[in-house]
């Protein structure tokens, strides 16, 4: 039996390479395929691949980490790099500023405007531009200050935790790092100069003509991929590094901590990341925040191509990513039979091979990822049922409150505002019941409400269905595309799905919501709104002697109708915690095996609770298609999942109070418009909270700020009862147990 | 009644069998006891037969092969199990640790349940498996709040939730004292008698030797001996293998 699993193992296996190497020979010898697939653009964007790849498999050796911010290191330290050599500054993150706290505090009082406090500078300052070498030897100083910041402050108090929170951290890092310099430069594109040390004149070699600065860069890999071959290879400390990730008492043995292991490996990491970062944003001399950290997809594709431990394999399925690009872009210029939009170029089908490569991994071979031999001690967020009372009277309480302040007392940039936190309420609860009650990870729940989104609109506006039947279609899309999207992590757990859906949801950022035929272009996909709820309609309305509304868009009906979909939606998932279904899902959370046991079919609760959470977030997409009167591309991009991931762990990743919470910190929801509006924050500073709170919450506080402020509750009241001595065992620590509990 | 049977049951690590070609049957209403030494394949033998290692051979279940059927269906069969590490649901309370074995879950309980979830549990394994080994009291605590003697009680009470016809006890007696291996002892019997069959896993020579119908000694994956327990007590290979001496200061 067990030698034939292992045949049945390596069969899938060898068919896949079989696979490969038939599509690399077909496209070889076909001239015309093989020209544009030896590109020297593609070769360049296979060398940055493969430096980041190559960074993920180093942390991951290194600490067990898997590094979802390590293309969007490469892309900070560029933009360090760009910005010395132009300008001679040091840009740093905003460092909060007390002072403007006094100054909101004076403008919020009825005092001058003109009052302003000093501010904290951007930057450091060096001269007005920076040489070559200079600029390079900061910027890798810097690489090192980054990595060793990454391993101290985050990742090594993370290290006995479950395998949940260290993804989380790395996803807060990648928020933090991207909102530091979308806050700072904006998402345009940035010019780069070229590189001084070699030319752009062309090389010709056999089969294959390219740039001598794309020749060098792609040397520089392969050389790094040698060196780092060996180093695990031959020397103590890659024997430690390896004998750590089997056991952290292997290493000690050999002379080393791991602790000094994980260090060192970070740093390596991120200064080959960054250099590599560095010299390709210089040979393709632009580069832009989003999609430079998106090449964390093919990264992590090749990366699991190699197992996570194989440098070669890895870079090797680096390149073949990297180069496919060029040819993709080609094919579905040029060739009628690929498929087209409404007969015209449809763009963002390279963004699909990484997604088609992961699954084919995963499905066929299962999982890949080597598991470490530490015991993680960590534990995951406390999961409560919601009490009685909180159902009875502190959510319809709420619910009221919220109605009273949307139709009677708020001013429209505050209804617009509780618009936005009642839609986040909706996208956190998703999340609530895929990673709070099921322990897996979905970074793509966005993309599953644009989905719905987008289906509401054709609906609506081109099929003419009444409203709310579009919402439930939609909705029902989303639970089909989210099942498709999970069968395939079926067969492996927790972080192997966070990678598979975060390329789900940069490919169709890309394939989908990139396309303008679906799209409409700028003006957005129209959605037919009926008048008592649409945005644009400036409703005043008169019932028993009151007047809800000011005359003024948008509409406070609009609210109301959000509301009502958030108050259905949180009394279900309330609901499926208490039932049979939901206990279930804990317990599987908890211990996969015991959960099997006890006649959990673990594999059916998954999918179930899958759906459940992207029928959710569909419902979540169409509510906003009708709160917003047009569905565009923008709320729905893989950064967006990421953010309200990061809002939703902050708010409280296992309860639906958490989500509540979680509604009020998103982005344009009532606390940002309220600190934007009296204190004068810039927009910017949203994700750079979000990032940073979710790599606070991932290592202090995994239960979130309404699992604290339950706990809060529970002290005051043991207090007010005389016990305040007993009161610090109220909220029981969970244990996790051991490897199930991931 | 037949309840279980094994025919020709192997489990291969690697090179390794783990568990070599073992067959052997239990009766319903009994209590089937298995012993031997360290890495003799016992606990392996429990995962074979309960769907957690691939296994060659026949198991026959209730009337049924389930040698091909995955761990939770065997599960619903009636055929529970416990652990030797306990592995309780550490984010449930022990209530609802209970409930998560006690109720099968479909498709209409799934929607009913959204809508109005049902909060009550009367009659249902629940209630029994706390009273049989009585741990009403600790319903609402969480499982790491308790000691590790209340931890073993809510892991076999787990199993009994279900109502099984069969469970499996991997262990149960490990860490006990004497006194508190003899008050186990007593509620097997009171569960045995209650018509829920036991298959008893131990190392615990007293406890196996005292309360068990009938007993199979294994040693590197093979069955060696089997027979009432005055007939294991007396067999020589069992001595030679296992008991040596302290087979007389069992008796």
């Amino acid at each position: 039996m067990i030698r034939r699993r292992a045949a049945a193992i390596g069969v899938p296996r060898l068919l896949l390479i079989a696979l490969g190497v038939v599509l690399l020979a077909f496209i070889l010898l076909n001239a015309e395929y093989r020209h544009n697939f030896l590109t020297g653009g593609g070769v360049a964007e296979g060398a940055l691949i493969a430096a980041i790849a190559l960074g993920v498999v180093l942390t991951y050796r290194g600490s067990g980490v898997v590094n979802f911010a390590n293309g969007a290191i490469a892309m900070y330290v560029a933009y360090v790099y760009t910005i010395l050599r132009r300008s001679g500054k040091l840009f740093l993150p905003p460092i909060p500023n007390p002072l403007k706290a006094i100054e909101g505090l004076v403008h919020a009082s009825g005092g001058s405007k003109s009052f302003t406090m000093p501010n904290i500078p951007v930057a450091i300052s060096f001269g007005t531009t920076m040489g070559f070498w200079p600029a390079l030897a900061l910027s890798l100083a810097f690489c090192v200050l980054l990595g060793l910041g990454l391993h101290f402050l985050v990742f090594r108090p993370l290290r006995n935790a479950p395998p949940l929170a260290k993804v989380v951290a790395s996803v807060g890092v990648l928020v933090f790092l991207q909102a530091i310099i979308i806050l700072r430069y904006n998402t345009t594109v940035q010019t780069v100069r070229p590189l001084p040390i070699v030319h752009k004149t062309q090389v010709r070699l056999p089969f294959i003509k390219l740039a001598q600065d794309q020749l060098f860069v792609a040397i520089l890999v392969i050389v790094f991929t040698v060196l780092l071959s060996m180093l695990f290879r031959y020397t103590r400390f890659g024997l430690a590094t390896r004998a750590a990730a089997e056991n952290e008492k292997g290493a000690v043995v050999l002379g080393f901590s791991p602790d000094f292991l994980a260090g060192t490996n970070w740093v390596l990491s991120t200064v080959i990341t960054g250099l590599l970062g560095i010299l390709v944003a210089s040979v393709n001399t632009t580069m832009d925040p989003v999609s430079l950290a998106a090449l964390i997809v093919p990264a992590l594709t090749a990366a699991l191509v190699g197992s996570f431990s194989s440098f070669w394999r890895t870079t090797l399925a680096a390149f073949v990513l990297g180069m496919q690009v060029p040819l993709v872009q080609y094919i579905s210029a040029n060739k009628s039979w690929f498929p087209s939009s409404n007969g015209v170029f449809w763009p963002g089908f390279e963004y699909l091979l990484p997604v088609v490569v992961i699954v084919l991994v995963l499905f066929l071979i299962g999982s890949t990822l080597p598991t470490r031999g530490a015991i993680s001690s960590g534990r995951l967020p406390f999961a409560p049922s919601p009490p009685a009372w909180t159902i009875r009277y502190g959510g319809p309480a709420l619910a009221v409150f919220a109605a009273i302040c949307g139709l009677f007392l708020f001013s429209p940039v505050y209804r617009g505002a509780l618009a936005n936190t009642l839609i986040g309420i909706i996208i956190c609860l998703s999340i609530v019941v895929v990673t709070g009650f099921v322990g897996q990870i979905s970074l793509a729940q966005m993309s599953f409400a644009g989905i719905s989104a987008f289906v509401v609109s054709k609906l609506s506006f081109e099929h003419g269905w009444p409203f709310p039947w579009p919402i439930l279609f939609g909705a029902l899309v989303a639970l089909v595309v989210g099942l498709l999207v999970a069968i395939p992590a079926l067969r492996v757990r927790g972080v192997n799905l966070a990678i598979i859906t975060f390329a789900f949801a940069v490919a169709i950022d890309y394939v989908v919501f990139g396309n303008n035929s679906v799209t409409g272009g700028y003006n957005g996909a129209p959605v037919h709104v009926p008048s008592w709820i649409n945005p644009n309609n400036p409703g005043k309305y008169h019932f028993l002697g009151l007047t809800a509304g000011d005359g003024l868009q948008p509409n406070p009906m609009t609210a109301i109708f959000c509301l009502v979909a958030v108050v259905v939606l949180c009394y279900l998932v309330a609901n499926l915690r208490r039932s049979t279904t939901g206990r279930q899902m804990l317990a599987m959370r908890s211990n996969e095996r015991a959960a099997a046991a006890a006649g959990v079919n673990v594999a059916g609760t998954k999918l179930l609770a899958f759906a459940v959470s992207a029928f959710v977030a569909g419902i979540g997409g169409g509510v906003l298609a009708y709160q917003a009167g047009a569905v565009t591309a923008d709320p729905f991009s893989y950064r967006e999942s990421l953010v309200f991931f990061a809002f939703a762990y902050l708010g409280g990743i296992s309860t639906v109070s958490g989500a509540v919470v979680g509604g009020f910190l998103v982005e344009g929801g009532l606390l940002f418009t309220l600190l934007e509006d009296k204190f004068g924050m810039s927009p910017g500073m949203v994700l750079v909270i979000g990032g940073l709170g979710l790599i606070v919450a991932a290592i202090q506080n995994p239960e979130g700020i309404a699992g604290n402020i339950a706990l809060g509750g529970k002290r005051l009241r043991a207090w007010l009862r005389g016990r305040s001595t007993g009161a610090t065992d109220a909220q029981p620590a969970v244990a996790a147990s051991g490897p199930g509990a991931a | 009644m037949e309840l279980l049977s094994t025919i020709d049951m192997s489990v291969t690590f690697g090179g390794l069998r783990a568990v070599d070609a073992v067959s052997f049957t239990v009766e319903q209403g009994q209590l089937i006891g298995l012993i031997g030494p360290n890495g003799a394949g016992k606990t392996t033998f429990i995962d074979g037969i309960t769907g957690f290692v691939p296994t060659t051979g026949s198991i026959r279940f209730a009337g049924q092969e389930i040698s091909r059927l995955p761990a939770h269906r065997r599960a619903r069969l009636g055929l529970g199990r416990t652990w030797q590490s306990l592995e309780l649901f550490e984010d449930l309370n022990i209530e609802e640790n209970l409930r998560v074995a006690a109720e099968p879950q479909s498709a209409r309980s799934f929607l009913t349940d959204l809508v109005w979830p049902q909060r009550s549990h009367k009659g249902s394994g629940v209630e029994y498996a706390m009273d049989v080994l009585g741990i009403r009291e600790l319903a609402l605590r969480m499982p790491n709040e308790v000691s590790q003697g209340q931890r073993k009680l809510i892991s076999a009470a787990r199993a009994l939730a279900a109502r099984p016809q069969l469970v499996c006890m991997d262990e149960p007696a490990a860490g006990l004292d004497t006194s508190e291996s003899q008050e186990l002892g007593c509620r097997l019997r009171r569960i045995i008698d209650a018509g829920i069959t036991i298959f008893l896993v131990d190392h615990d020579m007293g406890l196996v030797l005292n309360v068990c119908d009938y007993i199979y000694v294994i040693e590197f994956g093979a069955t060696i001996a089997q027979g009432t327990p005055d007939e294991i007590k007396r067999d020589p290979r069992v001595i030679e293998a296992y008991l040596g001496s302290s087979a007389e200061a069992a008796e």
